[in-house]
């Protein structure tokens, strides 16, 4: 069973995610802002991460995938954001600066959700 | 009605636009320099100029008539500038403008007969540890007195006028930009991937020196993930909130360090050209920074492939603003920089997205561009040990008015303004005034405040004021400031202070009521949320703070008959 851990600090998200994973039979965890996400990783080594941008600060996101990068984490991360709607920004991913396997802005589909977790993952 | 212009006029001005090129961008230093030739912006150079770069003469005249430089009407060949602002009036201003009106023989906005001399206020030249202060063309002069008054008049009617020497002798304590190795800060920030640079930034915390305080890392940050072929990396060095002049020292003999800072910057957020706009009042800087760039290129830190990075060129080049306090914000610097009148803009979208030309732009202040050059020398946990927790690293400090030792000094953020004041010989203020025109002013009994971004932020003006001062002269000198230079775009900014200052007057003549003081208080909080940007919204609390630290004294006058 693939682990996956979600950091994003709206508890709504958490939880929308976390059904729509669980009911596909992933194993989900969460973390509400950037230095729990970092301890959840190190604890959990998730298979895939599902990464909020704007939290404590509105770029956390962007950094802390970057820092894990750094830290050696390969694993896939989906970035889930609605950074670009509420800055005006038009972020994608890049391998410089925004190191992610998938750019989803927010609202997304649970079938696009699960359809990204699961070409991510290989299954 | 249409004038027709005389042959020789465009002839010059074609001269002109060819040396800057015929594009809207140039619309400005276009104008300086037609004004600098012909001492007028005449309706006819409008037109050839609008002409020439395919725009309505409307907007070429909406443009010169916004800047105090540029204005159109015929000035003598030498423009004196007399320092309008609060500390250059503790020093004795009035009685200098009254030398000046007698030597001259004109009142303020006048031309002398002869065209030689046209006298002028400005609203502040920077140099506000050394009043009063007077510019004549691009050279100031300092501590004028009366009698200097008659020796520059009397200077520039013989031939003496070329002396260029700057009257500039600033003091200041131990800066740490002087034991910072030049270079060391753009190798090391060079060997990193441009995403370790952005975070390392942010790592050390560091915020805008300017006076917003805005995160700079996450500035880069968001400019830096931005996809387009085009960015770019702005110095804002139009420092013009009175009493604030630490960005002219640092231009001046650390020039080197804010260059390197802007070539970082540009090498995080992939931009390849850096501007420095640099203000009107400063444009005697102007040459030595185009030396110490024209350094760098030849020593390969700026140009092609910087640093042995291929693909890595940058650039930067100096754009001189036309007198216009409100470019110092940000959007309005850039609507500056692009030809139009510095009117800010409505945000979103955010200069990290759609900044000059449209194109992803980062601007920072002089000093926090020189921080990062430290940061990236010295690392970041260096950085962190100055200051406190939310406002790390140290600052630098324009001191000026009642104080013995007026000037720039260095201090870690979280000092507190008793031990400023100690620093600097201030004791016995009754207030100091943080943070300029737009700041606000502290009473005596609150001296045990700090300045950090948690308690008391400011972009570094400390004007002190003695207990022979009148808060309600201060409100009035802050409050003319504003009338003066609101660009007018909104209403609660371009009306909003000058009922403020009316209000002043009747407080002052002991005829304000408490219910029209009152409104006022009301007015000047609905400025702080209603005006466009970040300047109209702090105009209003210098005046706030007097009337609520100081009310007793305010309120109190006796009317007058």
């Amino acid at each position: 069973m693939s682990k996956i851990l979600i950091v994003d600090d709206d508890p709504d998200i958490q939880e929308a995610c976390r059904l729509v994973l669980e009911k596909e039979g992933f194993q989900v965890g969460c973390a509400s802002n950037r230095a729990e996400g970092l301890r959840a990783v190190a604890d959990v080594k998730p298979d895939l991460l599902i990464l909020d941008v704007m939290m404590e600060e509105p770029d956390d996101g962007l950094t802390m995938a970057r820092e894990l990068r750094r830290q050696g984490f390969t694993e896939p991360i989906i970035m889930l954001t609605s950074v670009n709607a509420a800055m005006g920004l038009t972020i994608d991913r890049d391998d410089e600066m925004v190191p992610v396997d998938k750019f989803q802005s927010k609202p997304v589909e649970p079938a696009t959700l699960v359809a990204q977790v699961n070409e991510l993952l290989g299954l | 009605m249409l004038k027709i212009p005389e042959s020789t006029t465009r002839d010059d001005i074609v001269a002109i636009v060819e040396r800057h090129g015929a594009d809207r961008t140039s619309l400005i230093p276009i104008l300086q320099d037609v004004k600098t030739a012909e001492h007028e912006i005449s309706d006819e150079a409008m037109q050839i100029v609008a002409d020439l770069l395919g725009i309505h003469p409307v907007e070429v005249y909406s443009v010169a008539t916004f800047y105090a430089f540029l204005h159109g009407a015929t000035e003598g060949r030498y423009v004196v500038r007399l320092c309008g602002t609060l500390s250059c009036d503790f020093a004795g201003k009035t009685a200098v403008a009254e030398a000046l009106r007698s030597a001259l023989g004109i009142d303020f906005g006048a031309t002398t007969d002869d065209g030689v001399f046209t006298l002028e206020w400005a609203s502040c030249v920077g140099m506000c540890d050394q009043g009063p202060a007077l510019l004549v063309n691009d050279r100031v002069f300092t501590r004028v007195t009366p009698e200097k008054v008659a020796e520059i008049v009397a200077q520039y009617r013989g031939k003496a006028a070329d002396d260029a020497r700057q009257d500039i002798v600033t003091a200041r304590n131990e800066l740490t930009y002087a034991s910072i190795a030049a270079g060391a800060g753009l190798k090391a920030a060079l060997a990193l991937p441009r995403g370790d640079i952005v975070d390392t930034v942010s790592g050390a915390a560091l915020k805008g020196r300017g006076g917003a305080g805005f995160p700079t890392g996450m500035k880069w940050n968001f400019c830096a993930a931005e996809k387009s072929e085009h960015k770019y990396i702005i110095c804002n060095a139009d420092e013009g909130e009175p009493g604030t002049f630490k960005d002219r020292v640092i231009l001046r003999d650390f020039a080197d360090l804010v260059f390197e800072g802007m070539t970082i910057g540009g090498r995080a957020i992939g931009a390849s050209m850096g501007i420095v706009y640099l203000r009107a009042e400063y444009a005697y800087l102007r040459a030595h920074l185009n030396d110490v760039i024209h350094q760098r290129r030849e020593a390969g830190l700026l140009g092609a492939n910087i640093g042995g990075i291929e693909g890595f060129d940058f650039d930067i080049v100096v754009a001189r603003g036309a007198g216009a306090y409100v470019c110092g914000e940000e959007t309005a610097l850039i609507e500056s920089l692009e030809g139009f009148r510095g009117e800010p803009r409505n945000r979103p979208p955010f200069p990290a997205v759609a900044g000059f030309l449209n194109h992803p732009t980062v601007v920072n202040n002089v000093e926090t561009l020189a921080s990062v050059a430290c940061i990236f020398a010295k690392g970041t946990d260096w950085f962190k040990g100055f200051g406190t927790d939310k406002s790390t690293g140290y600052k630098l400090f324009s001191i000026s008015g009642d104080c013995e030792k007026p000037g720039v000094y260095e201090f870690p953020w979280g000092i507190t303004i008793a031990d400023l004041l100690k620093e600097v010989g201030g004791g016995g203020a009754k207030a100091v005034q943080i943070g300029g025109a737009s700041g606000v002013c502290v009473p005596a009994r609150d001296f045990a405040r700090r300045l950090a971004f948690e308690d008391i932020p400011t972009g570094g003006s400390v004007m002190v004021i003695g207990p022979q001062r009148d808060l309600l002269d201060v409100a009035e000198n802050f409050l003319e400031f504003f009338v003066e230079e609101s660009c007018g775009q909104c209403t609660p900014c371009r009306l909003g202070n000058a009922q403020l200052l009316d209000g002043v007057e009747l407080l002052k003549s002991g005829a304000c009521s408490a219910a029209h003081l009152a409104d006022l208080k009301a007015l000047g909080a609905t400025m702080q949320v209603a005006a466009k940007c970040g300047l109209g919204q702090t105009s209003p609390s210098a005046f706030l703070s007097i009337v609520g630290a100081f009310a007793d004294d305010v309120t109190t006058r006796p009317q007058r008959a």
